[in-house]
């Protein structure tokens, strides 16, 4: 029994260009109108945080931001997605903040778990580059100390 | 090449019903043999999925298991996750007549996006619960086989009947040769364009990835409405 992907299935899988035009054109009728629903922007936003275009991830997580802003209840869910907005966008930093939210709320989160798990392997992956730039043992403390001081800080 | 082993049959399974029947912790259960309490366990925000790996009749199988929220306000997302699936496992709760009651209202949503041929099995879940029970085994035993679904009753939190859910989908999608044929589900990353035998009833114009969004689905999302 092996589990080789982790949770965070929406990390990995994006919509059609057809398929993200649909909820595109929902939303940009119910702006028309000038009265749009949560559900609507919501969708929308999943579609673009979704999609592996930068420009696309960055309006998904602007939606979600003014959802979460405007709408209590929908909170959780925008968090969640706005983490992974910001963890596609390799903004690893805002990622985990958001994702802290969540997991602040609901530590048992097997989805904000997960997605905690790959912003870390991103930032490690991101960790090592810089090593390999700076070299040397120092940059290796360094890692290790912002890690571990990382590690605690999350708890 | 020298012997080379065969590549896994990949497989896609979908979970789906209602909100809290325990569809995330069958899940949790099946791949990682944990039970999370109730008050730990909190509800899916909109897909999630696992990959596990089985040997079924003598074959590697390389399941991916999409895990839904039953939550009504992501069922205009949700629902794009039935293209391609080869297996449903639609989860009511035993101690919750609602639940169950809400099985009809699940097949015919997933009629409208998958092929007849797909394997359904209904899963009682909780069966922990035997002293609030509300559904007799044998009425859901019967409404399983009028809707031509296999029927389990299993309990995440005792791990009763978890495996066997599973391994029996598996075990009829491996003897349902054109549910996997061309089938490569789960690896939408790669852009695997392949697709399985799904009618996708006249709107196979989209993509064929796992995770599109149904385009059809907005028509569900003007009545299935937003709570908010």
């Amino acid at each position: 029994m092996a589990v080789d992907v982790p949770y965070a299935a929406d990390a990995e899988v994006s919509l059609s260009f057809d398929e993200l035009q649909v909820l595109r054109t929902q939303y940009e009728r119910e702006v028309a109108q000038s009265h749009v629903t949560t559900q609507t922007k919501f969708n929308f936003a999943w579609g673009l945080v979704k999609s592996p275009v930068r420009e696309h991830q960055v309006e998904g997580v602007r939606i979600l931001q003014d959802i979460y802003r405007s709408e209590p209840a929908r909170r959780r869910e925008c968090l969640y997605y706005i983490a992974l907005g910001y963890y596609k966008m390799g903004n690893y930093e805002d990622a985990k903040n958001f994702n802290g939210l969540l997991l602040d709320k609901e530590p048992a989160n097997l989805q904000a778990q997960s997605l905690g798990t790959l912003i870390e392997q991103g930032v490690s992956r991101e960790g090592y580059i810089g090593m390999a730039l700076a070299g040397g043992a120092a940059a290796i403390g360094t890692l290790l100390v912002a890690t571990l001081v990382r590690r605690a800080a999350r708890k | 090449m020298p012997p080379a082993p065969d590549p896994p049959i990949n497989v896609k399974l979908l979970l789906i019903g209602n909100s809290s029947v325990g569809k995330s912790s069958l899940l949790l259960r099946f791949s990682d043999e944990q039970w999370l309490p109730e008050d730990e366990a909190s509800a899916t925000i909109g897909v999630d999925f696992r990959v596990h790996k089985m040997d079924v009749k003598g074959k590697k199988v390389k399941l991916s298991i999409w895990d839904t929220a039953g939550q009504e306000r992501f069922r205009t997302i949700t629902s794009s996750y039935y293209r391609g699936a080869q297996g449903i496992i639609l989860v009511y709760d035993v101690s919750s007549r609602e639940t169950f009651d809400a099985l009809p209202r699940w097949f015919s949503e997933l009629e409208t996006y998958v092929s007849e041929s797909v394997v359904k099995i209904i899963v009682g879940n909780k069966v922990d619960k035997e002293y609030s029970r509300q559904v007799p085994t044998a009425e859901a035993e019967k409404f399983a086989e009028r809707m031509g679904s296999l029927f389990v009753e299993a309990s995440a939190k005792t791990a009763v009947g978890v495996r066997e859910t599973f391994r029996n989908v598996v075990e009829h999608i491996i003897d349902t040769p054109e549910l996997w044929g061309t089938a490569s589900p789960a690896e939408g990353k790669r852009g695997a364009k392949t697709k399985t035998a799904t009618p996708a009833s006249g709107r196979g114009s989209g993509g064929t990835m796992p995770g599109n969004i149904d385009l059809g689905a907005q028509e569900q999302a003007a009545d299935g409405g937003c709570s908010c």
